[in-house]
């Protein structure tokens, strides 16, 4: 079976979404003519006109406030922010009007926009390409917030963050577009994800927001999104070299959270350890420590530990293999838990 | 940049029409501040003055197609779109954000504290309505203040560059709370700006109320017509405070309110209708009796008005809730005194 | 004297391979620094690699049209000196490990 690009992913994804869909557009910066400076939307705009798929001035603000329009006028737009860092300038419109507009209109205004972030780092780039802006969005009421970590599962969380009813800002991990990985046949795609989501029981939750075993085991809980996905499958390879069974979770969405699926497998496992590029404080790991805190206080044999950057600016490409999370860093993290002690 | 030439003759009974909306703006906007005085509100951002600027440019729309995006201060715009008076009391009594209305059946946006951003909304509605073919127009209401967000500038270089059918209203009204026109608008002019992007810009004489319907009919007409967007700047001044909170005599010289006051819209129109009406009285007086009438309605109605439950506020914020966040919810409910 | 092989650098914002579209020197020739010795194409791009150095092309390690990932070696050149900065962009390293677990021992 031929192989795909978690670029070709997300390309064919968006043609799937404009080839059903005649209200579905795509704005941004450079995703016309030049197919987007990672080539996601490439060849997009010849097939399905100008249309369907146009470029915009430079302006992040102006791309997601007039996506809010043209949701307001019954369209359903795929809005691209070139890197992570361009979306600071359109935060404005993310928090106080696409987080809020719903609500302020008693329900009358839907917005199904789907806000596609370039994300993440390892990719050398300058400052303002390698940021994490995870914790931001999911922190915004009103705002789902999604990462895919593979070929397959980024072509079908796409697909459901443009057909889902309210906006979803979907992440998007650079360093991972040109990973490969053997490529789904056809119709499995869109429900590739949800049979991938680990144990019977998990996947009875149905409402589509779940997450997924990548890897089981006994010992500990890894659990990450997107990019970290790979380096928590690393560290299990790893771990296991120690006769360390790790279990490695793929959240996928990161808002909502799927509680019962992380209650699930921490259960299991007694130990975990998030592991996020952002920033430890106050980085979604803290969020997830606390939920398995509050469901697991007496199941738990170890404090959840967390991996992730100092509090500092990400930092030059010189040294972001030293800030991003290695391999050691996650096995200290692990064996914490194994050598905690309750005081 | 052009100047508005002489509006054309008007059939008086348009202008009847036009100022029966002012004075019932007037009106419900002075009763809401004394509702505010006596705590039956809990804020309100007074129009007193602009009533020209907002009915005559509403009254250039037609809701059935076009789409209005008003800011707090839209009392009578909004009215004049058909927006009820309850409607637009609610969110002063706390019950509403955006206001008591179906933002999509009515055909204009729920208002909003942060000034400029929705201008880029109108944008969006603008370019859906030109992919839709539709002959429509969003028409963005701001203020000399709001002229200063970044988000203004892109909206009008976006409906430039697309060619799209938006109409920039902005209300200079002299003061974004205690700051002037002039520590505001570098150049001196937002509609000066248009030129810049290449759009058509027109100053009016923002208290009076034909001149403004005129001037906004003609930018309606041409982005309907696929003219493009216009922008157009009416002088008009805030007669009262900011909200009813502020007191304007901290910052501002009662000389200048006083020279604004002498010429309000509403006796300008008033005295237009004297000179071409013989039974103009008459038609004042049964103006103000159907204002007295919705007035006791309004009094009577706002008592009425049911607080939105914990539980309904939850809902609005997804139009798909995920069972995560319903369980989460339903365990903060529990929580609560009253479950 | 000495021969150094250079690797294909990520040519832009972690691109992983890139195609020989065309090698615009032979085995044999001599190239002065920053002379246009291959035309790739990357997905984000069509592009000329320069020389790193002054030499004598001594081997070319890849066939038009065929695929390079980025740290496999490109051509080797005969050089008079390492000069410069040239070929320094790594190969990404295999992921490696210095800690070592300790499982508790009763679980």
């Amino acid at each position: 079976m031929a192989e795909w690009t978690m670029q070709e992913a997300l390309n064919a994804a968006l043609a799937d979404c404009l080839a059903d869909d005649d209200r579905t557009l795509i704005l941004g910066e450079d995703v016309g003519r030049n197919g987007g400076v990672f080539r996601v939307t490439a060849g997009l705009q010849e097939r399905f006109g100008e249309q369907r798929v146009f470029d915009t001035p430079l302006a992040e603000a102006g791309i997601l406030g007039t996506a809010v329009g043209l949701c307001m006028h019954g369209f359903r737009p795929i809005a691209e922010m070139q890197f992570d860092g361009f979306t600071f300038p359109a935060f404005n419109q993310l928090a106080a009007h696409v987080s809020k507009l719903r609500t302020r209109s008693g329900g009358a205004l839907n917005l199904p926009l789907t806000l596609r972030v370039p994300s993440y780092g390892a990719i050398r780039s300058p400052e303002h390409h390698s940021e994490s802006i995870e914790t931001f969005c999911a922190h915004l009421p009103s705002i789902k917030v999604v990462s895919p970590s593979t070929p397959s599962e980024a072509y079908a969380l796409l697909r459901a963050a443009v057909a889902d009813p309210d906006p979803v800002v979907f992440l998007e991990p650079k360093s991972r577009y040109w990973s490969r990985e053997e490529r789904v046949a056809g119709d499995d795609l869109v429900g590739a994800g949800a049979r991938q989501s680990g144990a019977d029981a998990d996947a009875e939750r149905g409402d589509g927001y779940a997450s997924r075993i990548v890897r089981s085991g006994s010992d500990v809980t890894l659990i990450a999104w997107g990019a970290c996905v790979q380096r928590c499958v690393q560290a299990a390879a790893f771990a296991a070299e120690d006769g360390v069974e790790v279990e490695v979770l793929d959240l996928r969405w990161l808002k909502p959270l799927d509680v019962d699926g992380l209650v699930a497998s921490v259960a299991r496992t007694r130990r975990a350890v998030v592991v996020h590029e952002a920033p430890v404080t106050l980085g979604l790991g803290a969020e997830v420590a606390a939920l398995l805190g509050e469901r697991l206080f007496g199941t738990l044999a170890a404090p959840v530990g967390r991996v992730g950057a100092p509090d500092m600016p990400y930092p030059v490409a010189a040294l972001e293999d030293e800030y991003l999370p290695s391999p050691d860093r996650i096995l200290l993290a692990i064996q914490r838990t194994f050598d905690a002690v309750a005081a | 940049m052009s100047t508005i030439e002489s509006p054309p003759v008007t059939a008086t009974s348009e202008l009847l029409s036009l100022y029966a909306q002012m004075r019932r703006t007037r009106a419900l906007n002075d009763e809401a501040i004394a509702l505010q005085r006596q705590g039956a509100l809990t804020g309100f951002p007074p129009c007193t003055g602009q009533e020209a600027a907002q009915v005559g440019s509403a009254a250039a729309l037609d809701p059935a197609v076009d789409f209005a995006f008003p800011t707090y201060r839209e009392l009578g715009a909004m009215l004049t779109l058909g927006i009820t008076p309850l409607a637009l009391m609610a969110p002063h009594r706390g019950l509403s954000f955006g206001g008591a209305f179906d933002a999509r059946e009515a055909h204009v946006a729920p208002i909003n504290a942060v000034v400029g951003g929705t201008a880029l909304h109108a944008v969006g509605w603008a370019m859906g309505a030109k992919l839709d073919g539709e002959e429509a127009c969003a028409l963005t209401y701001f203020g000399d203040g709001a002229s200063s967000q970044g988000e203004v500038h892109e909206a009008m270089n976006f409906a430039a560059i697309f060619e799209l059918p938006v109409v920039f209203l902005c209300q200079s009204n002299g003061w974004a709370i205690s700051t002037p026109t002039e520590r505001q608008v570098g150049g001196g002019s937002v509609a000066a700006r248009a030129a810049g992007y290449g759009l058509p810009g027109e100053q009016v004489d923002g208290n009076d109320v034909l001149a403004v319907r005129d001037a906004t009919a003609r930018a309606v007409h041409r982005a309907r017509c696929g003219g493009g967007a216009t922008v157009i700047e009416a002088f008009t001044y805030r007669l009262g405070p900011h909200s009813t909170s502020d007191d304007p005599s901290r910052y501002r010289d009662r000389a200048e309110e006083e020279a604004w006051e002498s010429r309000d819209p509403i006796d300008r129109a008033r005295e237009q209708l004297r000179g071409s009406l013989d039974d103009a009285e008459d038609h004042f007086a049964r103006i103000e009796h159907e204002i007295t009438l919705e007035l006791d309605a309004v009094r009577a109605g706002l008592g009425l008005l049911q607080a939105p439950t914990m539980r309904e506020q939850m809902e609005l914020a997804y139009a798909r809730m995920p069972a995560a966040t319903r369980a989460a919810n339903a365990a903060w409910l529990q929580d609560g005194i009253d479950g | 004297m000495a021969s150094h092989t250079f690797t294909l650098p990520d040519l832009g914002e972690g691109l992983v391979e890139a195609t020989v579209l065309e090698w615009l020197v032979a085995v044999g020739d001599g190239v002065e620094r920053n002379a246009p010795l291959v035309e790739v194409e990357t997905t984000k791009a069509s592009t000329e690699l320069p020389s790193p150095a002054g030499g004598t092309v001594l081997e070319l390690h890849a066939a038009e049209g065929e695929t390079v990932a980025v740290g496999a070696p490109l051509f080797t050149l005969e050089i008079a000196a390492e000069s410069g900065i040239v070929g320094t962009v790594p190969a990404e390293a295999p992921p490696t490990r210095r800690v070592r677990l300790r499982p508790p021992a009763a679980r």
